[in-house]
């Protein structure tokens, strides 16, 4: 058994999510959805599928326009679906260019921060960029990758890209979209290790939807559990029981009939 | 539980549900009715006529073969067929070389000119590019436009304004090549994957950023394949330009049937064909080798 870091104590939250609310026609996704995550804090949100996690990380990230609540990330008030650089997506298919460099992708991060002038092509980039993307590549232990393309990295090196990407991108959220639900059980290990350590060493805060229970348990602070776009449980993982579990995963009965 | 209870048993059967219904049936003879109409009617209107080819057996035997006339003051006129074919070097087949060059060379200009407007014009009218209706809307209708004219319209509109020569083929190659290379490429575009797309997106990045650093990147070689895919076809297209003024060895082809020389021009359309083989199987290489990029 690892033993869990634990939570991060009642640090300020660099992640304060409050009411959220998110609607696609008369379907209602998110219905008040809110969440705190400090520095240094890994959160697990687990939910069946259609349970709104998805929308509501694609929210938060401003990739989705909710409805209604408020977002704020590193002490400030965002606008709603508007992308802010201090909040990171990471997918679970991973979205790296695969033509493209490791090194190349992990610089694409920075791209919010580039005038025209140092973006308009790969060839562009500032030294002092193509540095911290190498010093980001480092962090995650594919530096002796750098120059390889994207696509013919394995799929647990390509996630750990763009986490990279992520950290060049000079973020203090990780939102983290079933990150390792394509990888196979090593990498997917090896993927919540360097996001637990992101945690622990960099202070970082972390969300990530996951539907493996048992990596959530293993390797964050608190657990979020979705059930029809609100939040059905926020415990620590020692706290989670087979009732919660069960009442999370159980088929709807309204579609069974 | 007995042992003949586990014995596989053959499969009951279930009468399978009727699938199509007396309104898919006429559905389909309406269809069947239609096109049959219309094919009629075209035949009608086209004066097709079987009877029409096999009387005309002769003509075409003349022209494959030649014609010996003799007219009744005693003149004879010997007119050359298609066959055999004219096989001299000096007046026949060095210069049809030099023709072909030169149709190669139209289809080449009219291509290579395309390029900076055929990408502008696909950048505009592609969702994935430009989030702008009015203008992604005001792109696709040109192109529309410019497209539904064909490549000879044009050549025939430019010969008036410039005179023969290959000059106007290029001109009218080179705006017909923008609208179909720029609509191939726009579509090229619209089907990128998504998901870099959005995962710039949320990294803070510009439309402009994002087309540069994960649209570009990603659809480079097919841009590179419809290229010379275009550029085959427009050696093509320029072969017929060539038959309506606008040089080239269709210019020739023309000229020699024209001039009842049926051998002639029938040498000239052997070299068509090795032509077009060639930059078919050049055009199939190269695209080979731009896909494993």
């Amino acid at each position: 058994m690892t033993v869990l870091t634990t939570s991060a104590g009642r640090r300020a939250a660099l992640l304060a999510v409050e009411g959220l609310s998110k609607r696609y026609g008369d379907r209602v996704v998110l219905d008040g959805f809110s969440l705190d995550v400090a520095a240094g804090e890994v959160v697990s949100l687990l939910g069946a599928n259609g349970s709104g996690k998805s929308t509501a990380l694609r929210c938060i990230a401003g990739l989705d326009r909710p409805d209604g609540g408020t977002v704020s990330a590193a002490g400030e008030r965002t606008r709603l679906g508007t992308p802010i650089p201090s909040v990171a997506m990471v997918f679970q298919r991973i979205h790296l260019v695969p033509r493209r460099t490791a090194l190349d992708n992990v610089c694409a991060g920075a791209l919010g921060r580039l005038g025209f002038r140092e973006s308009w092509s790969s060839y562009a980039f500032p030294r002092a960029l193509r540095e911290e993307a190498m010093a980001c590549l480092d962090r995650v232990g594919l530096a002796d990758r750098c120059h390889e393309k994207a696509g013919r990295l394995s799929g647990g090196q390509q996630q750990r890209v763009a986490i990279a990407r992520a950290l060049c991108q000079r973020a203090s959220v990780i939102l983290a979209d079933e990150p390792v639900s394509a990888l196979d059980p090593a990498a997917a290990d090896q993927v919540m290790r360097l996001f637990r350590s992101l945690a622990d060493e960099d202070g970082m805060a972390i969300a990530a939807v996951l539907h493996q229970p048992d990596l959530a348990k293993k390797y964050s602070d608190r657990l979020v559990g979705l059930l029809r776009g609100v939040t059905a449980f926020d415990v620590h993982p020692d706290r989670l029981g087979e009732r919660e579990l069960e009442e999370l995963y159980r088929p709807d009965m309204e579609n069974e009939s | 539980m007995t042992a003949d209870a586990l014995e596989p048993k053959v499969p009951t059967r279930m009468r399978v549900p009727r699938r199509f219904t007396a309104k898919h049936y006429a559905a389909v003879a309406a269809i069947v009715l239609v096109l049959v109409g219309l094919h009629a009617i075209a035949w009608w209107k086209t004066g097709f006529s079987i009877k029409e080819l096999v009387d005309g057996w002769q003509g075409l035997w003349h022209f494959l073969v030649g014609r010996d006339q003799t007219y009744p003051n005693g003149h004879h006129v010997h007119t050359k067929g298609a066959f055999p074919i004219d096989t001299r070097w000096g007046a026949t087949i060095k210069p049809g070389i030099g023709y072909c060059f030169l149709t190669v060379c139209i289809g080449l200009m009219g291509t290579t000119l395309s390029i900076p407007f055929a990408f502008v014009l696909a950048v505009v009218a592609s969702r994935t590019t430009n989030r702008y209706a009015p203008l992604y809307y005001l792109a696709r209708a040109l192109m529309s436009v410019l497209r539904a004219v064909p490549e000879t319209v044009y050549a025939l509109m430019f010969i008036a304004a410039l005179g023969f020569g290959a000059f106007p083929g290029v001109i009218a190659l080179t705006i017909h090549n923008v609208a179909v290379m720029g609509k191939l490429w726009s579509e090229v575009m619209d089907e990128v994957d998504q998901g870099p797309v959005e995962a710039l997106r949320s990294a803070g990045s510009s439309s402009v950023q994002t087309a540069m650093h994960a649209v570009f990147p990603a659809v480079v070689p097919s841009l590179l394949g419809l290229l010379l895919y275009r550029f085959d076809t427009n050696v093509r297209s320029s072969v017929i330009l060539g038959t309506v003024g606008a040089g080239g060895i269709g210019f020739y082809i023309l000229q020699s049937a024209n001039g009842f020389e049926f051998n002639t021009m029938m040498t000239y359309v052997c070299q068509v064909v090795v032509l077009v083989i060639l930059i078919d199987l050049l055009s199939v290489w190269l695209r080979r080798k731009v896909a494993k990029v």
